[in-house]
């Protein structure tokens, strides 16, 4: 029996929500909230709750309530938008109306320094057993039970399809952002969690939670602190073992700088020690947000491979070196090639293409070679990983070679990356390819740095130094 | 925590210091020279200082023949950071410096660390660490991700040694009341090393 200290399914996929502080005027996040619930199309029982309203009354279509005490039906999550002061009376009435889960959007607490108000709202809710999320946060999106109270537009912020990476953000800045970038990539969204002050529900219920949510493969992290670290450490242990997590650290802070006895404390201070916990546990660490999105990608879509031989495919013989360089600062290395792939690859490529890695199939390199090419190289023992550079921009690229390259994604089962960098015309292409699931980069070294991180954790679930 | 303590608390988890004593005199300094069969070093402790070799409160291969003016130097320097003692030890043989460190986490716990040690700790930077307990695979990444890796094992010869040095300070910190704990420097030959100043705050 897994233990964990929150049942937090009423929460992502409820079955009623009552959106607490909705209202009328589209400038009110209250609005907004109700609005995304209708726009995702949320099919189980929507309640909007306003004090003000007359009985009866209706907004933006709904049925609307004075109290959730009025309601009288259960209610799985209660979105709380209403201002600060009036939350804890608001979570007390849900506490009454035995509501499971709540999400309190609204800001003015711990984080104005209000620990007051903050601690009388999670007193009501441990009183209550409901199950608290935030307060100051985005709260949930999930595309796939169609729960959304995030407060942002969605004429304003894109919200990605359903796919399989989950992520957790303290920062609600900083989750939107990723969200709207994520919308962009290619691949897609599990579950998106803003989870703010984290005074109930913390980052490690949250990272336990994603632990055994089968719509997760891959779980991404912003965290700013952790609150409860030897808890958090028991779980990365398991996670870690389960399913990859990328994490990206915000705030260095220097609370370590108080006066250091030894040159160990002067060495390894707060942000030092996170470091090695995640690294202790498996994580992978994004140093900024690029790196984030490169290793979500290509975590969502590659299976690990078991070595770091990496076999390089080009047109463009200068990117070919770049990549070279790439892979090795990145710690892997080019593969050599069999004495079979080397002879098979003679047979089918014409003259100009000397036949080593990275293989230049040269400038007017069509559809065919790569086909060939990819085959040939695919089956080679000596190779585990596979980076394919197209450039659009030659004469021979165009979509049929995106389709080949989509196609071997698919029916080969060693990690496949590619690199496209160009403007309009690669971009149209690098889509095509991404929503098909093969991760495209622009760059050698987003493309190498993120192979390289799947080479590590399957390292670090093998135990291999 | 007093250095003769530290040493035993050491010695418990099987991590063994090198000779040493304090004095009170110069006749027991002489006593000790003889004993311990050639060259001492002498260092001067105090709470007061925490570079003990910045304060120029060490000094090494002290003989018989200059045991009685270098004793002298050392108490005439170590007068400013007083109250002091002098702690006699037998010199080392020379090998690769490096630290094992630890130190309690309001956050996750004991933390320990492993790096290029000496006067260099601070310099390079160059340090792993992990919390505590760890397992021979963290022992050996910890030794892994260092830069000077190959300098402080002998590349390789010396890497069994460390990791057990290793898991031995992880028990000790996980088990015992300790704030921070610098063992630096330890002195590492191919085959044996030398913990010659140790530093426990409860």
């Amino acid at each position: 029996m897994i233990f964990m200290r929150f049942d937090l399914n009423p929460m992502m996929n409820p079955k009623s929500v009552a959106v607490i502080g909705a209202s009328r005027d589209p400038s009110k996040v209250g609005h907004v909230i109700l609005q995304n619930y209708i726009d995702a199309g949320f099919d189980g029982a929507l309640y909007p709750v306003n004090k003000n309203i007359s009985k009866g009354e209706k907004i933006i279509g709904q049925t609307a309530y004075r109290s959730v005490t009025e309601i009288k039906k259960p209610i799985d999550l209660a979105v709380i938008a209403v201002p600060a002061p009036a939350v804890p009376e608001v979570l007390e009435e849900c506490g009454k109306a035995k509501v499971k889960t709540a999400v309190v959007i609204s800001g003015g607490f711990a984080e104005v320094g209000n620990v007051e108000l903050q601690n009388k709202i999670v007193e009501i809710a441990k009183k209550y057993n409901i199950a608290m999320l935030g307060p100051n946060c985005l709260g949930i999106m999930d595309p796939a039970s169609k729960v959304d109270t995030l407060f942002l537009p969605t004429y304003k912020l894109s919200r990605p399809k359903i796919g399989d990476v989950s992520f957790v953000s303290q920062s609600g800045a900083v989750g939107s952002t990723i969200l709207d970038l994520i919308a962009k990539e290619g691949f897609g969204l599990a579950k998106f969690i803003s989870y703010g002050n984290a005074a109930y529900i913390d980052e490690t219920d949250l990272l336990e939670y994603l632990m055994h949510d089968k719509q997760t493969k891959v779980i991404v992290m912003y965290i700013e602190g952790i609150k409860r670290g030897k808890e958090f450490i028991e779980v990365a242990k398991k996670v870690s073992k389960v399913k990859p997590v990328i994490v990206i650290k915000g705030g260095i802070t220097e609370e370590g700088a108080q006066a250091a006895h030894s040159h160990t404390a002067s060495l390894a201070g707060n942000s030092e020690a996170y470091e090695a916990v995640f690294k202790q546990f498996g994580f992978i660490r994004a140093k900024d947000l690029d790196d984030l999105l490169y290793f979500a990608k290509v975590f969502s879509s590659e299976d690990l491979p078991k070595g770091n031989r990496v076999a390089v495919i080009t047109n463009g013989g200068g990117t070919g070196v770049l990549t070279t360089d790439a892979i090795y600062i990145n710690g892997l290395k080019l593969a050599d090639f069999s004495e079979e792939t080397k002879k098979e690859l003679r047979k089918v490529m014409p003259s100009i293409v000397n036949i080593r890695n990275p293989l230049d199939l040269a400038g007017d390199a069509d559809e065919k070679r790569y086909s060939d090419a990819l085959s040939i190289i695919s089956k080679d023992e000596n190779v585990d990983m596979i980076i394919v550079i197209v450039l659009f921009q030659t004469p021979g690229a165009d979509s049929s070679v995106a389709e080949k390259l989509i196609y071997f994604k698919k029916n080969i089962d060693k990690p496949m990356v590619a690199i496209s960098t160009g403007a309009d015309y690669t971009q149209t292409h690098k889509l095509m390819m991404e929503s098909s699931g093969l991760p495209v980069y622009d760059s050698p070294n987003a493309a190498a740095s993120s192979l390289a991180e799947l080479y590590k954790y399957w390292k670090y679930k093998n135990k291999i130094v | 925590m007093e250095y003769e303590q530290a040493k035993s608390l050491l010695e418990k988890y099987g991590i063994k210091s090198i000779e040493s004593r304090y004095i009170e005199d110069i006749e027991e300094l002489k006593d000790f020279i003889k004993k311990t069969n050639g060259r001492v070093a002498l260092k001067a402790i105090s709470q007061n200082a925490l570079h003990k070799s910045k304060a120029g409160l060490v000094e090494l291969n002290v003989t018989i023949d200059d045991a009685e003016k270098r004793y002298n130097e050392l108490i005439k320097k170590a007068k400013k950071y007083a109250p002091f003692k002098i702690l006699a030890q037998k010199m080392a043989e020379p090998g690769i410096e490096i630290i094992i460190g630890g130190r309690e986490d309001q956050q996750f716990g004991k933390l320990i660390l492993l790096g290029l040690g000496g006067v260099f700790v601070e310099a390079f930077r160059d340090f792993s660490l992990r919390v505590c307990p760890i397992t021979k695979y963290d022992a050996e990444q910890m030794i892994n991700e260092l830069k000077s890796k190959n300098v402080i094992t002998y590349n390789g010869k010396a890497e069994n040694m460390i990791i057990k040095l290793l898991l031995n300070v992880s028990k000790m910190l996980e088990e015992n009341e300790i704030k921070e704990l610098d063992l630096n420097p330890i002195i590492v030959r191919e085959n044996g090393y030398d913990a010659v100043d140790l530093r426990i705050i409860e």
